[in-house]
């Protein structure tokens, strides 16, 4: 009874992880399929549609980087009278907002905005909110301190608002600081088949293009009747995407839109990103769940897409559940329920083709993008994703204890950056 | 289960388990040692003839189209330099 109850168990869990990874192959061959095909987001610079654009970058003790980035706006192709960058120093204890003001000295169109220890240090929401009622333009653009843009990335990402159905624009991110170590080349891989196969396809599948942060805005209007940045929420990115679209309103990925950024270069400042990834996706998964279920203004794939994708960091939790599961029916050794033959035939073409799947998606990611080693190190991967199992695992515990304790508070643990990429840059 | 393999078996099974891992990872481990692409991806941009300026030498014998921002920079550059004639 016991036996069987688990094995119903196990297949269930198997029945789950194979609908994620039948949704890396669908995606990956998607992506493959259309990539002789010209791209529609593929922007040259156009002057016939230039709104204006607000460009907010939240910094808190980034004085390694905050010079690049503002030294790389006051280069934009974007004419500097539709464009005003608005720098919010959040509290920040080092020179960051004395560099900034230099480069406001310098440029009429750089704004900083100050916060002192009283107003700040409370999310990077809340910081993106103090921006936002200091914008004034129709489009607002975020970049995170430690990114690198290419010139004309304003133009590339502002264009798909020609479309007034869509709400929110998306563009791609590359690590600048790839060849560093271990840690830096592995997340670039990861970042390939995120940006390059999983929102490609995402986008031009109709599905749940997912805003993740920086290099991307909204609508100034549509931001503001969504009452901006939820503060409560670690993922706010993840938040402000489902809100579009349950607005009625998509995201447009601009995938020729790109920008360099600093990836994490140890494995705790690893642990302390994708902890907070992970427990603010949690948390939208609880806030949006019902509501996208509900929600007359997705289609039925979009909404198949963003149940996968809000519960997507719950995934490492049922493996490691399944892989504790398999250790008593081990020793039970009793009957499967479906017939021992059906049950090899499943785990068998699990194992071989269905644990494949991510490993296939950046691979062809990494080969479209013409990278003829990096994809070398795919096997790799395989240790992100047993390091990612104990994350989850405690921003899941750590989610509930604050449920049922009733704490709202979140603590916003910050990516440190040193400024090491700066070798790296090539134009 | 474990009952009804022979210690051959078991030695071969064990066996093909290592090298199977050994291959799997023997890609990564080529890379590491001496990488080949480290990356980082170059973003190519495009950048229109308007941000471009053409420089010519003294006799105009010789032109180059440079980038507007890497001619600003440089000049950036010149400009923080002391004046070694002064």
């Amino acid at each position: 009874m016991i036996a069987e109850a688990l094995q119903l168990l196990s297949l269930m869990l198997t029945g789950l992880m194979a609908a994620y990874l039948c949704r890396h192959y669908f995606f990956t061959l998607n992506v493959l399929k259309n990539s002789g095909k010209p791209r529609k987001d593929i922007a040259s610079e156009s002057t016939d549609f230039q709104p204006s654009v607000s460009i907010l970058i939240p910094a808190c003790n980034e004085e390694p980087v905050i010079g690049r980035i503002l030294q790389r706006m006051s280069e934009l192709t974007y004419p500097s009278d539709k464009t005003e960058i608005i720098v919010i120093n959040d509290a920040s204890t080092d020179a960051t907002g004395e560099i900034a003001e230099q480069y406001a000295e310098a440029h009429s169109f750089i704004h900083v905005l100050h916060r002192n220890e009283k107003e700040g240090r409370r999310g990077k929401a809340a910081a993106l909110n103090a921006g936002l009622k200091r914008a004034e333009s129709e489009i607002i653009l975020c970049f995170d301190a430690d990114y690198y843009p290419q010139r004309n990335i304003v133009g590339q990402l502002v264009k798909p608002f020609e479309d007034p159905k869509v709400g929110a624009v998306q563009g791609r991110v590359t690590v600048l600081n790839e060849p560093k170590n271990l840690v830096t080349r592995l997340v670039a891989l990861e970042r390939i088949g995120g940006y390059r196969i999983d929102q490609q396809a995402r986008d031009s599948l109709g599905l749940i293009t997912q805003f993740g942060g920086t290099v991307g805005g909204f609508r100034r209007n549509l931001l503001e009747s969504l009452g901006g940045w939820d503060e409560s929420i670690l993922a706010e990115d993840t938040d402000l995407t489902f809100r579009v679209y349950l607005e009625g309103f998509k995201i447009c990925y601009a995938g020729n839109a790109e920008c360099y950024e600093e990836a994490v270069e140890n494995w705790r400042a690893y642990w302390k990103q994708r902890y907070r990834w992970s427990r603010g996706h949690m948390q939208c998964a609880f806030k949006h769940l019902f509501k996208v279920l509900r929600s007359v203004n997705l289609t039925l794939k979009q909404k198949i897409d963003a149940v996968l994708l809000l519960n997507v960091y719950f995934m490492p939790i049922l493996v490691l559940l399944s892989w504790i599961i398999s250790v008593p029916l081990f020793f039970l050794n009793s009957q499967p329920t479906l017939g021992i033959g059906w049950a090899a035939i499943s785990i068998s073409v699990y194992s071989f083709v269905g644990n494949f799947a991510p490993f296939f998606e950046v691979g062809v990611g990494a080969y479209l993008d013409g990278r003829n080693r990096a994809h070398w190190l795919i096997s790799l991967l395989i240790f992100t994703f047993l390091y990612n199992i104990p994350i989850c695992t405690k921003a899941f515990a750590d989610l509930i204890v604050s449920k049922v304790s009733g704490e709202k508070s979140v603590h916003w643990d910050k990516t440190s950056h040193s400024g090491d990429g700066n070798s790296y840059i090539m134009n | 289960m474990l009952e009804n393999v022979s210690p051959t078996m078991f030695v071969a099974l064990a066996f093909g388990v290592v090298m199977f891992v050994l291959f799997m990872f023997l890609p990564a481990l080529l890379e590491l040692r001496r990488p080949r692409d480290a990356g980082p991806r170059k973003i190519v941009e495009e950048v229109s003839a308007g941000r471009k300026l053409e420089i010519a030498s003294m006799e105009e014998t010789e032109k180059i189209e440079v980038d507007q921002a890497i001619v600003k920079r440089i000049s950036n550059i010149l400009s923080a330099l002391p004046n070694l004639e002064a």
